[in-house]
């Protein structure tokens, strides 16, 4: 971090968990079955385990995850696998309740 | 793509390729496995060998449900239609391509044993594999997720393909980009894959010569259900043709509720079980495995739509020997005198207890249910002790004890999902139970005479801050409730919440507390709930 400089409360809970060594404690192996490890930042839980380092709220960078393939085992990538996810939804934080679920259960 | 969403999907506002789950259930309209309909959509693309067996087809082995992610991905991904355009006819063809796969290239009891959890939908839990697979391929999805798959060498070089190719993100999110990942994972992790998870195996090739159980029959079950408490039902099980079955289940809570329902179930790969159950106004599922002998059913029990609201089940044969399968409560305390209820087969004869245990009364008997008041002399020596009815005895069914010392929360770690409020994906409940320990004689935490009781009825469940953070962002007020009572948290609902900083979702990091009262005092169990946002991609295998 020598080079970077925190500017806001979330990088700079990085910052000093880099400079106390947590960093390297990730919990990221240690989520529960089916949630994804990669924390960066993280879907379910951050590096730290918790809520409070995620994208607030989510649907802000929703896209910024669905278009690069990021978590594509929770978020439909529309890179490769599902392009009109988000045809009806421009807007995330608008229109999150047109996005639909790509493996939905049966109905009975 | 477009053309295999279901009609009942039209009014959503759906932009992608639809598929749908749980099209494992069993339908008894479903046409007997055969080869003919892998011929008819599958030989497309995939070429016969000299044998008849199709390329790629070939070298895999897979469970149910990864059989059908892979067909689903087919139709996605590379436009297989089957049998048409009507979803009805399309969902046949697949029950009959699944069960064909299942059935011929599935996985052996022993194989998908230690992985069963999975397909349990038994989810609050953290695996134990392996780290570097763990971090290779469990990063993203459950580890089980591929540990239920088996694969020549050759095949899982090409799964490593398949992922780079459709999400290239594995090489650059987190641990993709620190280490050459493409190299590591065809150099290392396809060898250890095709070591750990062959295509052939002994375990494959004995169950393929091993005869199949037929289900039929009266059946008992006993548990207890996360919210509800302990369960003892009878299942009659009719076959309607071969793997395919009709349930009616009857029975009741300890508190003497009863639940009935009727249902049907289908058996893949010649012993692992799928029904559907409709219990009162409640759809349930069971995934079950049968032992060789067709003696036993064990596994699950779960809310459909609320998989994390489950029963672990053993059945038994109603007509097995003489045999105690559950005791419920699985303790009593010192002086108190409290109904118990014994499960089994063959419960004929002199009931008898721990010492210090006396019958006050026999409520209800037959012989696979004895129902009786016990109360415990104040003085009865604590410890875990036999319950036997005639020949049928149980060891260690029973904790006599003082006090409940310690109280912990089970899972000590969980996950529950915002949801609902108008969007595709319902709100994902946690649900908790409650698990006392007495110190024993020493009154000393974790020594020898320290004795487990089991699942305790009358908690008081709340939630807290976990930490400052979740203090001073109010994640109690926002992210659900508790239900005091029955420790299943609802959490709140899905989108972005304008009372919040930032608008940030209903997301919280929660301190779970279960407390009982004993003698005017409080004893306390913590455990962690995160409440996390919606995932919108829910194969059966996450």
């Amino acid at each position: 971090m020598k080079h970077l400089k925190a500017v806001n409360k979330k990088a700079q809970q990085l910052a000093e968990a880099a400079e106390q060594g947590q960093a390297d404690e990730v919990v990221a192996m240690q989520t529960v079955v089916g949630c994804a490890a990669t924390t960066d930042p993280g879907w379910e839980v951050d590096m730290f385990g918790t809520v409070a380092g995620l994208c607030q709220p989510m649907e802000a960078d929703l896209y910024g995850c669905s278009d690069p393939c990021w978590w594509p085992a929770q978020v439909p990538d529309t890179m490769n696998t599902y392009p009109d996810w988000t045809k009806e939804a421009d807007s995330a934080a608008k229109d999150w309740r047109n996005l639909d679920s790509v493996y939905p259960d049966e109905e009975e | 793509m477009r053309s295999y969403r279901p009609r009942i999907a039209i009014t959503l506002a759906v932009t992608a390729g639809l598929f749908f789950h749980g099209s494992l259930q069993a339908e008894p309209e479903a046409q007997p496995a055969g080869v003919e309909p892998l011929l008819a959509s599958c030989a497309g693309c995939h070429i016969p060998d000299g044998e008849g067996a199709l390329s790629r087809i070939r070298d895999q082995r897979k469970t149910a449900e990864g059989w059908e992610m892979t067909i689903n991905r087919m139709r996605l991904i590379h436009g297989l239609k089957l049998s048409g355009q009507e979803i009805a006819i399309a969902r046949s063809s697949m029950r009959d391509l699944v069960k064909h796969l299942a059935d011929t290239q599935g996985l052996a009891p022993a194989e998908s044993e230690p992985y069963r959890y999975l397909l349990e939908q038994d989810l609050n839990r953290v695996e134990d594999f392996d780290p570097e697979l763990a971090i290779m391929c469990g990063r993203c999805h459950s580890s089980a997720r591929f540990a239920l798959q088996r694969r020549t060498e050759d095949e899982w070089a090409k799964l490593v393909h398949f992922h780079l190719g459709q999400y290239p993100s594995t090489e650059y999110s987190l641990y993709g980009r620190d280490r050459d990942w493409l190299g590591q994972a065809l150099n290392e992790t396809v060898p250890a894959l095709a070591e750990q998870y062959p295509l052939d195996s002994q375990a494959w090739s004995e169950w393929q010569a091993t005869p199949k159980p037929k289900l039929d029959g009266r059946w008992i079950l006993a548990g207890h259900m996360a919210g509800r408490g302990d369960l003892h039902a009878v299942m009659s099980v009719e076959s309607t043709k071969p793997d395919f079955y009709t349930l009616e289940l009857s029975g009741q809570f300890r508190d003497g509720e009863a639940i009935s329902g009727t249902g049907k179930a289908v058996v893949y790969t010649g012993y692992d079980w799928r029904a559907q159950l409709r219990l009162g106004d409640v759809s349930m599922r069971q995934v079950l495995a049968a032992d060789a002998s067709g003696d036993t059913l064990t596994g699950r029990m779960h809310v459909r739509g609320q998989e994390l609201q489950g029963v672990r089940l053993k059945l038994v044969r109603a007509d097995a020997k003489p045999q105690i399968i559950a005791v419920s409560p699985t303790h009593i305390r010192r002086g108190s005198t409290q109904l118990m209820v014994i499960s089994g087969t063959g419960l004929s004869g002199d009931i008898s207890l721990p010492a210090g245990l006396s019958v006050e009364e026999v409520v209800e008997r037959d012989d696979n249910r004895v129902a009786v008041k016990v109360s415990a002399a104040a003085d009865a020596a604590i410890g875990r002790g036999t319950v036997s009815i005639g020949s049928a005895a149980r060891g260690e069914a029973v904790a006599v004890y003082d006090k409940v010392d310690s109280v912990a929360v089970e899972p000590a770690f969980a996950i529950a999902r915002v949801g609902g409020n108008g969007g595709s994906t319902p709100k994902v409940n946690a649900a908790f139970r409650a698990v006392g320990v007495d110190f024993g004689e020493d009154k000393t935490a974790g020594t020898e005479d320290d004795i487990t009781l089991g699942y305790l009825d009358e908690v008081t469940w709340q939630v807290e801050p976990w930490d400052e953070v979740a203090k001073e962002a109010e994640d109690v007020r926002f992210a659900g409730q508790m239900d005091q009572r029955r420790g299943i948290f609802e959490p709140a609902a899905a989108g972005p919440n304008p009372e919040r900083r930032h608008s940030t979702n209903n997301a919280g990091n929660l301190q779970v507390v279960a407390s009982v009262e004993q003698d005017g005092a409080s004893v306390s169990g913590t455990g962690q709930l995160i409440v996390t946002v919606q995932r919108w991609n829910n194969p059966p295998l996450k």
